[in-house]
């Protein structure tokens, strides 16, 4: 029988989107730590990848500013958007101003004789249920740290239970906070219903590598066609009583958090 | 789930009601990017107090006329069959602020994203290169059978509630009051209107600027601490 929704129920497509670069956002709340991951991805993988970033702050280019000046990529790859006080929006409801920005850059560098392998996109310190449409980026990374305090991980929200990855960040203050790290992340493992977390550290390099390895992955899935942009929604998950036709867009390569030791 | 999927391209063969358009052309919830514009409000804050309906009414007497003028050129332009690129060019040398044509290619750039889902791709090939704003919408509002009178309305009203809403994020006030301010502009508002529509040729934009906006708007483009892109 034909699922009388089925007429406005849009169905998701594959990403399109052969050669242009990954769009890889990342948000969080303020000082969570989302330009200087940003920094460290760069300082990273600026020597095997071209990298573009697009900053969204509350006044103008304070991040563009400092990841220009970190000294990581080329002042130019960096451009700031203004949000009008609204950062909210211009990440979700209306992402103009990012997809031009985004479009831009690739355009600037396609005219500079190089082509973008990856543009990072970084919201403006919001607050939990901040996330990124996913017609503006095809993955997201949603930075929590552990000064913001032990619980929140546990409390959830969209970004927090379904971005494509949850970074809980600063893990080196866990004890200088009063917090347990490896129980923040196990609660952040169990919100996420085993979904992909880092535990962060810049000084931690095992968590750098882990960090790197999940965005490897993600350029790779892009690449080959794989990566189906997800949105971690503003809603509550929600289940249908098994109608055909609501495939939601779930990413079919969560590449779990691979094992490590330390 | 995107924006994209949900909303397949206008078919030709199916017109929009114009009055529908106009209505859409000028909802704040068009995905144009309108939440980083102020009209010019923030710098002009930064520069000292603003009595915002004074600031309106200077607007829709000096530069918003200007933009009406171009887009009711546009639209009569694209009506006779006569080239956009000279309504554009007639705009630009009427609008001497480097950052406020930035600003304006910006916008009609925004608005060019969603022209193919309004009116047929065989016009938006119309359009020049780096189209700014009131030549894109002089081209949807003669496509879509706007006249030549809500096509100069939407400018002036658009820019209107652009400033009341960028002052409501900057100096907070009772938003009743604020779109008191919105309505005591429409007898203004029909000033430009009237003074705009019957333009027919590029050469007929009015050159009214104001220097003041005009200085602001490069100040701002400089400075490194702004909300508002414009
Ligand atoms: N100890 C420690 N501090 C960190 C780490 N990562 C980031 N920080 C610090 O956290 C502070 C905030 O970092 P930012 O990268 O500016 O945070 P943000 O999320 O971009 O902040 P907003 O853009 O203002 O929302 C800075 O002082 C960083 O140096 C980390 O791994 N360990
Ligand atoms: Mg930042």
């Amino acid at each position: 029988m034909l699922d009388p929704q089925a007429d406005f129920q849009a169905h998701t497509h594959p990403s399109a989107a052969g050669r242009r670069a990954l769009r890889l956002g990342i948000c969080g709340p303020v000082g969570t730590g989302k330009s200087s991951l940003i920094m460290l991805l760069c300082s990273r993988l600026a020597a095997t990848l071209e990298i573009g970033v697009v900053t969204n702050d509350i006044y103008t280019d304070e991040d563009a500013r400092m990841i220009r000046a970190a000294g990581v990529l080329d002042p130019d790859r960096v451009v700031a958007v203004e949000t009008g006080a609204c950062p909210h929006t211009a990440i979700r409801d209306d992402i103009t101003a990012n997809l031009i920005a985004a479009e831009d850059l690739e355009a600037d560098v396609l005219s500079a004789g190089a082509a973008l392998d990856l543009v990072l996109i970084e919201s403006g310190g919001d607050n939990l249920t901040a996330t990124f449409s996913p017609a503006l980026v095809d993955t997201q990374i949603f930075v929590i740290d552990v000064a913001g305090g032990g619980d929140v991980a546990r409390k959830g929200g969209p970004g927090i239970e379904r971005a494509d990855l949850l970074v809980v960040n600063k893990t080196d203050l866990a004890p200088y906070v009063g917090v347990d790290a490896v129980q923040m992340k196990s609660d952040a493992v169990a919100a996420r219903g085993g979904g992909p977390v880092v535990a962060l550290s810049r000084t931690d390099e095992s968590s750098v590598e882990e960090l790197l390895t999940w965005v490897r992955g993600q350029l790779a899935a892009h690449a080959g066609g794989v990566l189906v942009p997800s949105d971690p929604g503003p809603m509550a998950p929600h289940s249908h009583a098994g109608g055909p036709g609501h495939s939601h867009a779930e990413s079919p390569t969560h590449s779990h958090a691979h094992s490590h030791t330390h | 789930m995107t924006p994209r999927d949900l909303l397949p391209p206008m078919a030709s063969e199916r017109p929009l009601h114009p009055e529908a358009l106009a209505l859409l052309l000028a909802d704040a919830r068009l995905p144009v990017a309108g939440h980083t514009q102020s009209a010019g409000l923030e710098p002009a804050l930064v520069a000292g107090p603003v009595d915002v309906p004074a600031y309106v009414a200077l607007r829709l007497r000096t530069v918003t006329r200007t933009e009406a003028a171009t887009a009711v050129v546009a639209r009569a332009a694209v009506l006779g069959g006569t080239s956009l690129e000279a309504v554009q060019d007639a705009w630009a040398v009427r609008t001497p602020s480097a950052a406020m044509r930035r600003t304006s290619r910006v916008m009609g750039r925004a608005l060019v994203r969603l022209a193919p889902r309004l009116v047929a791709a065989e016009h938006v090939a119309l359009l020049p290169c780096e189209p700014v704003r009131p030549v894109v919408l002089g081209l949807l509002a003669a496509v879509g059978g706007l006249d030549a009178a809500t096509t100069a309305r939407i400018v002036g009203y658009d820019d209107i509630q652009t400033v009341v809403a960028a002052a409501l994020k900057l100096t907070p006030l009772d938003p009743a009051e604020a779109t008191g301010w919105v309505v005591r502009a429409f007898p203004a508002l029909e000033g430009l209107v009237a003074g705009v529509v019957d333009l027919a040729c590029p050469e007929e934009i009015p050159a009214r600027n104001a220097p003041v906006i005009e200085d602001h708007a490069e100040r701002h483009a400089h400075t490194t601490r702004r909300l508002f892109s414009a």
